[in-house]
């Protein structure tokens, strides 16, 4: 059993102390001691989010909170540092403006609804390079611009290479992502985990 | 004013009165020029939320000169001013003195014509509610001084707290509305709270339409509830009936401190959801009706 003294702590650290102490290995049984309302709240359900069954006992100004693990503990949501470490890099390289050969027209369209769809591989996607044609797709009057800024927003890093940019006179015209060069596009590729090139 | 409100008013002529606030806060972000955008459009939002244009403003500094590089000042005060600019606001000067902690706000002031200026009271027996950015900012805020938020999620609620109250503001000025907050440090209940304290009415909010960051529930859930909450739901639980099926984590997202929040508009029934429609134009796109003012006395308010 693992006993914590958090009193005299503010949010959120009785239960960062807490955290520390569960994912230990061996941790069926704790008890926190917490001495205001908000943190043995914030306690209760940390230790209920982790499969723990909780009591709770008031002393004067003092909570304590007893834990104790008998099931497997519940997934963590997204953004958790475990959650993070368990998520794939998912690299898509865009090498073109247009998805396929043939149809121009429907080349576009089918690119503009693979750039707003993209969004469903979060939280694996990481990174988007866009290379030669594909570097179209940040300017000014792109139709996926709106798209790729919301990727950005969701923290996908977007790397557009900055040659293409300046072969196609359209270094001043990027609206989005940042410009980038062959070495940082070759890492990309070794850290990602997987490479889809379209 | 006879009441407090979200900034004082002071009447120049039959045309002008002048509204003054001022507002600022420890860092609540990591990144320093997104501090400052933060502590700007928090501060400039009480103009906007009484109905007012801003228009210049003084900086407030306190900063560790000791501790801290002053670059980092630098991109705190930079942020601050970049924001400014966005709001066709003019810096005037400001004060700055050492201190152990850095702190970064603004001194607001703004014009309004004397009959428009827009209050927490003057709620119309059927008004509905509008909000126009979601909640859970204040959980967020905690699970990042934790360590907990993902990058991608700290960059979301960034975004969120330096987004200008401003389109609000000016679509609003098109509706008939009859008074407005915008939501800070009491939450939304507790704004609400102050809104139908004293107005003989009752408020009705409907939770399911309430927006709210769905990290923010996977946080709460994890223990992740600022101490404010607890606070802000201990002084305004008298005022509050929940409906017994309320998730009590709902219940305390709803007292959830907010920074830099979005406005609570109560506008005439028939126009609410053009006004909701024209946010949502106008890139306010989170705006939705919450929840309506009924003719009741007991100046509560009931969640549904």
């Amino acid at each position: 059993m693992k006993e914590i003294d958090a009193r005299g702590l503010a949010c959120p650290a009785p239960v960062l102390r807490t955290k520390a102490a569960v994912e230990q290995e061996d941790t069926n049984t704790v008890k926190v001691v917490v001495d205001n309302e908000a943190s043995q709240q914030n306690v209760k359900r940390f230790l209920e989010s982790q499969g723990f069954e909780t009591s709770l006992e008031k002393n004067g100004n003092e909570f304590f909170i007893t834990g104790t693990c008998n099931k497997a503990p519940q997934p963590q949501p997204e953004g958790d540092t475990q959650a993070d470490a368990e998520q794939k890099k998912i690299m898509v390289m865009c090498t073109t403006d247009r998805i396929g050969f043939g149809d121009d027209d429907l080349g576009l369209k089918l690119m503009i609804s693979f750039i707003g769809t993209l969004k469903e591989m979060d939280p694996d996607l990481w990174r988007l390079v866009l290379v030669n044609n594909g570097v179209k797709l940040t300017i000014d009057g792109s139709e996926v611009l709106q798209d790729l800024k919301e990727l950005e927003d969701r923290g996908i890093m977007i790397l557009v290479c900055g040659t293409c940019l300046d072969h196609f006179n359209l270094l001043e015209k990027k609206r989005v992502g940042e410009t980038t060069n062959m070495l940082d596009i070759v890492t990309s590729m070794q850290l990602a985990d997987k490479v889809i090139n379209i | 004013m006879e009441k407090a409100d979200d900034a004082g008013v002071y009447k120049i002529s039959e045309e002008l009165a002048i509204i003054q606030t001022v507002d600022y806060f420890t860092p609540i972000v990591d990144d320093a020029y997104s501090f400052g955008q933060i502590a700007a459009a928090n501060a400039l939002s009480d103009i906007y939320a009484m109905g007012g244009v801003p228009k210049t403003a003084m900086n407030l500094v306190g900063f560790p000169l000791k501790q801290m590089e002053i670059s980092i000042l630098r991109q705190v005060i930079q942020g601050g001013l970049d924001k400014l600019k966005e709001a066709d606001v003019v810096l005037l000067g400001g004060h700055s003195v050492e201190d152990s902690e850095m702190k970064y706000g603004l001194s607001v002031t703004g014009f309004v014509h004397p009959e428009k200026v827009l209050t927490k009271k003057n709620l119309k027996s059927g008004d509905l509610l509008v909000l126009t950015k979601p909640l859970g900012t204040g959980v967020i805020n905690t699970a990042i001084k934790g360590g907990m938020a993902s990058e991608a999620i700290i960059k979301n609620v960034t975004r969120m707290m330096a987004e200008l109250n401003r389109a609000a503001a000016e679509v609003m000025k098109q509706f008939s509305v009859h008074a407005c907050t915008d939501i800070t440090g009491y939450g939304l209940l507790g704004h609400l709270a102050e809104m139908v304290e004293d107005s003989g009415m009752a408020l009705r909010l409907e939770s399911r339409k309430i927006p709210i960051l769905p990290e923010a529930m996977d946080y709460a859930g994890m223990g992740m509830m600022p101490a404010g909450a607890f606070k802000n739901k201990e002084f305004r639980l008298h005022m509050i009936e929940f409906s017994s099926e309320i998730d009590p984590l709902i219940q305390d997202i709803l007292f959830d401190p907010q920074t830099s929040g979005g406005l609570l508009i109560c506008v005439k029934r028939e126009q609410a959801d053009d006004l909701v429609n024209k946010l949502i134009e106008e890139g306010v796109r989170e705006s939705k009706i919450v929840g309506e003012v009924i003719s009741n006395p007991a100046e509560k308010i009931f969640v549904g």
